[in-house]
């Protein structure tokens, strides 16, 4: 097989590689983004946090809010939501960002998935 | 209000299920902090397993063991190809009989029903309890390389009803519950018949079919008529994948089949998010490692 071909072959598992743990990143975030509380369950979007921090700024202290399932879920205290989806949606963005850009920086199959390539 | 996690655990002549229950445990204790965890299994699995791991590393696991009857039967006559990929596979007995029993077995009031080879690498499942949902499970799952897609675990039959996976699944001890459980018994008591109106491949018994049967006739009759989890999808892999090692807590990596040149693999680093582990020989491979990664 010439060199030209083991190359191509090469960076296509690497693209491959590149893509799957990029999923795997993806899939994990997802997860982090997923909050139950009061027997519901909320995705934390952009949305929802706006959303909530423009009933706080309404004034309201409580509200009952759509969850993913569309029941309704009784929210007593809204800033204590706020600050609880808030610190989450940072915690899973940080860590997605400080993986994220270990993969961009990894040039190899061995360094993307950051194991010995002598084991 | 009592929480908990239920395992079913019956070893065959290859595969220790029990030794996967006893490791899973471990990683349910470390990453859910929930003590309770019950298994069931038979006398000649418990035996086998205690004498190869000690009854002290596995009862310090396992808070409740459950010892139950085979029925040597249904052990002869359900056979499955098990796969250590592609290069390797076994017809041996696939033993899942008691699992629609969850709900009479569970001394929780409210239970994770998990399979033994989903390993539990997060806390995720954690946000099931206290839900306003009474009986949760998936019908929407995803295989951790995304472009392997196999449309026949998405429905019974291609003209037929979406298919659950009964490999995790919550429940309240409730009426709705109960009824829900005992519906699966009916399926599985009836076959013959629901394969005729169902008309799922094959004939081995399988928990997710009938399952799913009991999710459609308890949903109304309604396709998805059963909730989700509180979990954004099931993650798995195939049995025809490897598992590289267990490199450090909660990680995972593993050897995923090329979809298009079988036989070839990439490598995938998973960590922190639970994941469905098909290769059980390969979990067995890592045993040690895994053990060693566990507080």
């Amino acid at each position: 097989m010439s060199s030209k071909l083991t190359k191509a072959l090469e960076f296509a598992n690497y693209r491959t590689t590149l893509n799957v743990q990029h999923n795997a990143l993806k899939a994990k975030v997802q997860t982090l983004l997923s909050y139950s509380t009061n027997g519901g369950t909320f995705e934390i979007s952009h949305e929802l946090i706006s959303f909530v921090k423009m009933l706080i700024d309404k004034e309201y202290s409580n509200a009952v809010l759509l969850d993913v399932y569309q029941n309704p879920i009784m929210v007593d205290n809204l800033n204590d939501f706020l600050e609880e989806i808030l610190s989450r949606y940072f915690e899973a963005v940080n860590e997605y960002h400080a993986e994220y850009t270990k993969l961009k920086k990894a040039r190899k199959v061995h360094k993307l998935i950051d194991i010995d390539i002598d084991d | 209000m009592t929480k908990g996690f239920l395992m079913f655990a019956h070893n065959n002549e290859e595969i220790d299920y029990l030794k996967l229950a006893t490791i899973n445990a471990y990683l349910i204790k470390q990453n859910c902090d929930v003590h309770d965890i019950t298994v069931v299994t038979n006398q000649h699995s418990y035996d086998y397993t205690v004498g190869e791991l000690g009854k002290e590393f596995v009862h310090n696991a396992i808070s409740n063991i459950v010892i139950t009857e085979k029925d040597k039967n249904f052990k002869r006559a359900n056979n499955r190809l098990y796969k250590d990929t592609s290069h390797t596979s076994k017809p041996l007995p696939f033993y899942n009989v008691d699992r629609c029993d969850a709900y009479k077995i569970s001394p929780y009031d409210e239970t994770l029903l998990i399979d033994a080879d989903y390993l539990i690498l997060s806390n995720s499942l954690n946000s099931c309890w206290g839900h306003n949902n009474e009986l949760m499970m998936n019908w929407s799952y995803q295989d951790i390389m995304s472009e392997r897609d196999d449309p026949t675990l998405k429905r019974l039959s291609p003209s037929g009803i979406t298919m659950y996976w009964a490999t995790v699944v919550y429940f309240r001890k409730t009426d709705f519950a109960e009824q829900f459980f005992k519906t699966v018994e009916h399926v599985r008591d009836n076959r013959e018949y629901y394969q005729d109106v169902y008309k799922w491949p094959g004939n081995l018994y399988r928990n997710d079919y009938s399952f799913s049967v009991a999710a459609h006739m308890m949903g109304g009759f309604v396709d998805k008529g059963i909730e989700q989890l509180p979990v954004p999808h099931l993650y798995k892999t195939f049995d025809t994948d490897d598992v590289h090692s267990a490199p450090s807590k909660n990680e995972l990596v593993f050897y995923l089949e090329k979809p298009r040149s079988l036989g070839d693999f990439i490598l995938c680093k998973w960590r922190g998010l639970d994941v469905h582990v098909m290769n059980k020989w390969a979990i067995n491979r890592v045993s040690e490692e895994l053990l060693c990664q566990i507080n």
